[in-house]
């Protein structure tokens, strides 16, 4: 284990909270390029970490990896207990578990808001129709969409395509939830509606995992946070010290930069 | 848009536009009646399209509507052929491995650089005698019963010619599926990458993903174009004339020998090909509107 | 929380992280071992026809080939027929590349202009060609408006022929060049104080003709698969005087393989062009 394996591993036994997450030394190249570099982080059950850093510092990619939408190439990631390795079985049990929530939504533009949210729990979860059918009302609802369940996605904001994209992670009961950017492609004036979700879900004790640049969302919701800078965690610390002593230069520069302006 | 989006009005490109199309139209009435001192004449087409038959005591189609019927024939089956090609073929130009994606692309390759007439000569001297004649079909349809060769004589056309039409078929069909390949390649990689990822991140199996989110997307994009590629293989059939398939062009061509009417035969044989494109133009113009609604 | 946090972006010499490299690939998922079985597969294939060919008891003659090139008669060299029929159908892609252009601009600007019956006859001469075989418009060029206009060159008549035919393509190319050059472009070149015609030379031109030159580079491709077509008419081209070949000597195969050689030269190193110039383009953005 790393030195950065050992903080992870110490803060986490002071939370605690039972690993839900864990992720050892992990490594990954697109060709030559090195995108993950000896990654280290355990999530506890009900944990809220919030990961940030410049574009291009492998942060997407790391949480990608957790529900194996990449591979990664060395290194162990264990969800909930299993595993992830080139085992089919093991990746679509986990990925019924971990929902995972888009920067560009990524509904199924062929199908109604109703339907994007019961093809999982039909198709995958072997639910009957009914039972689906309830079960997604049930989290439109929650997301404060029902009334447009009959629609395409094409004919609804940007905002309310995201909370749809929510509910329809919701469906699948999942245990853990990774936001890939879920707001970078909104209007801002959409922003807070999603944030709002959001914030509920946490409060509900949803285990996240988000990459966001919402640093209001952070501080309000966030347990950790995690700096990535070049394929590197570089610093890792409870909201209130990462945002008023950030240790290295490279995070100073960075909080300065999406902080003030 | 920026320019074509003006509101149309009279001015002086329309009167250079309206004086040239005059002293054109001018000029070829001057020339045929003056010159080439032509005497039009299509009383010989009607009887082309139907015929009396006095034995059977009513009017039948005659060559120019058969020879249609054989163009509508083999254009409907070769776009069955060439869009079951055509679909593995564009499948495999989006595979994740080589090896397909090599063969897909050869083969598009090939067909869209080599001239259609002569890789009609080749194709049809090699099928006609080294495919055909391991099919047997001829000795297959003299014990076929009279319902069995009603139905395929339906289907392929007259009992003496199904050999020759099968083989202005599958030529026809390998060069539609080239096409068909890229109309089929280009639906799928529209499909964005995200679609697959969300799929799977809802845990659908790689099957799963195909049927319910990624098939139905494209094959909404894909019927327009495919249906639009009809209209080219019935204009391409044509082509087969030149490999004596007894279709529209190749009756045409034997009608204006005989009659000694190649004005008349041809331009009505040309309004002919365009009756039936443009009518199947500005239908599947509607179905394109109708589909794909929701695709953004 | 340790202060070896911040030190593990900048492991230093002494770092206790593991070499860390890339993965080895497996050989049989390797592009290599793909391309070999492609090749392969394309062996097999030539094989089998050989097969197939030996099956007909086919003889091969290709020594009587070369004749069908040259012919060196009292030391004088004379070109045979596939060599006469090659420059016929680059005569043809050339000047129909030309009145191609000219026919392609003139409609693509009666489309794009304002003018009602510029338009319309734009679109009846477009759909016109849209419904039509090239066959029957090679018939009708050939043996209604070849009298009519007395043109008396059946070459000229093939070449105008495939001229108004690939004009149609031409037209499209260049309109959704121009359309392509988003409104804005036209707008800012108003505030600058241009005028239409500078903002079409300086502004609007210079960014879609480079789109243009692909697909246009196509349509010469399309001239030479679509001459063969001429063979129809006696017009004395590649496919024309291939065919007049396999009737004198019977040499089939030996004939169409070679001349689909040809075509494919032709045609494969232009499409080449044309991918390279795409590639260009797209590297630009």
């Amino acid at each position: 284990m790393t030195d950065h394996g050992q903080e992870n591993a110490q803060r986490f036994a002071d939370a605690g909270r039972p690993a839900i997450i864990r992720i050892e030394a992990v490594n990954k190249w697109f060709d030559d390029f090195h995108v993950l570099k000896d990654i280290d982080l355990t999530v506890g059950a009900g944990e809220k970490v919030v990961v940030c850093g410049p574009s291009g510092s492998g942060k997407s990619t790391l949480i990608r990896c957790i529900n194996r939408l990449e591979s990664h190439e060395q290194g162990l990631i264990e969800v909930d207990g299993i595993e992830l390795t080139d085992d089919n079985k093991r990746i679509s049990e986990i990925r019924s578990e971990v929902g995972m929530v888009f920067q560009q939504f990524n509904l199924f533009p062929h199908l109604t808001v109703l339907e994007n949210c019961t093809l999982g729990p039909i198709r995958a979860r072997g639910l009957s129709k009914t039972d689906a059918r309830a079960l997604a009302m049930e989290f439109l609802e929650k997301v404060r969409i029902p009334e447009q369940a009959d629609k395409y996605p094409s004919q609804l904001s940007g905002g309310q395509q995201q909370r749809v994209a929510i509910a329809r992670s919701l469906c699948m009961r999942p245990k853990i939830m990774l936001f890939d950017e879920p707001t970078s492609a909104l209007d801002p004036e959409m922003i807070n509606e999603v944030l709002d979700v959001m914030t509920e879900l946490a409060e509900s004790g949803m285990t996240m995992l988000c990459v966001t640049h919402e640093m209001g969302f952070a501080r309000r919701v966030a347990d950790t946070m995690v700096f990535m800078d070049h394929g590197e965690i570089v610093e890792m610390a409870s909201p209130e010290t990462f945002f008023s002593t950030p240790k290295s230069d490279r995070c100073k520069d960075f909080l300065e930069k999406i902080l003030h302006h | 848009m920026v320019r074509g989006s003006k509101k149309p009005r009279f001015g002086i490109l329309d009167v250079i536009v309206l004086a040239a199309a005059i002293a054109a139209v001018a000029y070829v009435t001057y020339r045929v009646d003056s010159v080439l001192v032509y005497t039009w004449d299509w009383s010989a087409i009607p009887g082309y399209l139907f015929r009396y038959d006095e034995d059977l005591g009513h009017w039948v189609p005659n060559l120019l509507i058969k020879g249609l019927i054989t163009t509508i024939r083999i254009s409907i089956w070769a776009l069955i052929v060439a869009s079951i090609m055509g679909t593995i073929l564009g499948v495999m130009r989006t595979s994740q491995r080589l090896l397909p994606r090599l063969i897909g692309w050869a083969y598009v390759e090939f067909i869209r650089n080599i001239p259609p007439v002569p890789f009609l000569f080749l194709f049809y001297f090699f099928i006609s005698s080294q495919i055909i004649p391991l099919l047997n079909i001829g000795s297959a349809l003299d014990q076929a019963s009279p319902a069995t060769l009603g139905v395929v004589e339906f289907l392929f056309g007259p009992a003496n010619l199904i050999e020759n039409f099968l083989s202005g078929l599958i030529s026809l069909s390998m060069m539609s599926a080239a096409y068909i390949a890229e109309i089929v390649r280009a639906g799928i990689l529209a499909v964005p990458k995200g679609q697959y990822e969300a799929g799977s991140s809802i845990g659908l199996s790689k099957l799963a993903i195909m049927r319910y989110i990624v098939l139905p997307q494209a094959i909404q994009r894909v019927v327009p174009p495919i249906a639009g590629q009809f209209i080219t293989l019935i204009k391409d059939s044509s082509l087969v004339a030149l490999i004596s398939i007894q279709e529209l062009s190749f009756l045409a061509m034997e009608i204006a020998i005989s009659e000694q009417r190649f004005f008349e035969v041809w331009l009505f044989t040309g309004l002919m090909y365009f009756t039936i494109c443009y009518a199947c133009a500005l239908a599947f113009g509607r179905l394109e509107k109708r589909m794909g609604r929701h695709l953004r | 929380m340790s202060d070896s946090a911040t030190n593990s972006g900048h492991p230093g010499p002494g770092a206790t992280a593991p070499p860390t490299t890339k993965p080895a690939q497996l050989w049989w998922k390797s592009t290599w071992f793909d391309i070999v079985q492609f090749v392969a597969l394309g062996g097999l294939l030539v094989w089998l026809t050989g097969r197939g060919m030996a099956a007909m008891d086919y003889r091969w003659q290709w020594y009587r080939l070369p004749r069908a090139f040259y012919r060196v008669i009292d030391g004088e060299l004379i070109w045979g027929p596939l060599i006469d029929g090659l420059l016929v159908t680059l005569e043809i892609a050339a000047w129909g590349m030309v009145l191609t252009l000219v026919i392609g601009l003139v409609t693509a600007v009666l489309r794009l202009s304002d003018s009602i019956a510029g338009r319309i006859l734009a679109k009846v001469y477009l759909e016109t060609i849209r419904n039509t075989p090239l066959l029957v418009q090679v018939s009708i060029f050939y043996f209604v408006l070849q009298p009519i206009l007395g043109i008396n060159n059946p070459l000229w008549t093939g070449i105008l022929c495939l001229a108004f035919f690939e004009g149609s393509f031409a037209s499209e190319i260049i309109r959704a060049g121009i359309n392509s050059v988003s409104r804005g472009q036209w707008e800012a070149s108003a505030t600058v104080g241009l005028n239409r015609l500078q903002a079409y030379r300086y502004v609007v031109l210079p960014q879609a003709v480079p789109l243009m030159l692909p697909p246009l580079t196509g349509i010469l491709v399309n001239l030479i698969k679509h001459s063969a077509i001429l063979s129809f008419v006696a017009v004395f081209e590649l496919t024309t005087e291939a065919r007049n070949l396999i009737a004198d000597t019977f040499l089939s195969f030996e004939v169409w393989f070679v001349v689909g050689g040809m075509y494919l030269v032709m045609t494969i190193s232009l499409s080449s062009l044309v991918a390279l110039l795409e590639r260009r383009i797209r590297a630009r953005g």
